[in-house]
């Protein structure tokens, strides 16, 4: 999997290429928290290029939605393919986890 | 009617395996990308359980998978020799729980539960063996 961060003045964006699972999902945690760690605490995570994610995945979203909401941060998700947003509903994920649909959208509501 | 059987190591880089067998066994059966992608996704779930919890030695385990597709009605067989573990016996998660008491525990078994129409587990001269089954439908 290919992660790719950009910053912004207010917020940054990791990009996801490929499959985030219980293989990948050490590494993923790694940057979003060293993001985490070095202040940033609005995140958007953009899901275009995400083929496929597990519960693995999953729990480094949840770890780092709580760790940015106890410091009144936010992390939103978008555009993810319909069958990847089904994990997140089967999960129940979506009741606490802002999913947009378009990058322009999450941008503005991070 | 189409059957693939593979083994993988236990290590967690074989899921690269496994999605890559999948994907052969599934295009030469005609299964949709979206069915493909929630098979993938259960066997994942359960194949990272097995890595994780199933082996307390150090030694070099082999999962045994086997697909069989018979007349649109998926059946794949997954068994292993780890310690005794049956996720249908497993509990459910709690998903309507508040935001700060949610956890990751059970999530996967759910995930397998949803995705799947059937799961069966038995133990079986000293192996695990649970057999997973899903009606394919057209698209």
């Amino acid at each position: 999997m290919d992660i790719t961060e950009t910053k912004h003045d207010q917020y940054s964006i990791f990009k996801l290429n490929g499959r985030l699972d219980s293989n990948t999902a050490t590494g993923f945690e790694q940057k979003l928290f060293e993001c985490i760690e070095d202040g940033t605490q609005r995140l958007i995570l953009d899901f275009q290029d995400l083929d496929y994610i597990s519960s693995a995945g999953l729990r480094v979203i949840l770890k780092a939605t709580k760790n940015l909401k106890s410091a009144e941060g936010k992390l939103v998700l978008c555009s993810m393919q319909d069958y990847v947003k089904e994990v997140f509903e089967i999960s129940g994920f979506d009741s606490f986890l802002p999913i947009e649909a378009t990058l322009d959208d999450a941008i503005k509501s991070v | 009617m189409g059957t693939l059987s593979f083994a993988l190591k236990n290590r967690l880089s074989e899921l690269d395996v496994l999605c890559d067998r999948l994907r052969q066994f599934c295009q030469a059966s005609g299964v949709s990308k979206r069915q493909t992608f929630e098979i993938n996704l259960a066997l994942d779930e359960l194949f990272t359980n097995i890595i994780s919890h199933g082996f307390k030695d150090d030694d070099e385990h082999h999962v045994h998978v086997t697909c069989a597709n018979q007349d649109d009605v998926l059946k794949i067989t997954i068994e292993d020799d780890g310690i005794p573990f049956n996720p249908t016996a497993a509990p459910h998660p709690n998903l309507k729980c508040a935001f700060k008491d949610r956890d990751i525990g059970g999530l996967g078994i759910h995930l397998i539960r949803s995705y799947m129409d059937r799961i069966e587990y038995t133990r079986k001269a000293g192996k695990n063996v649970l057999v997973l089954t899903k009606t394919l439908r057209a698209v």
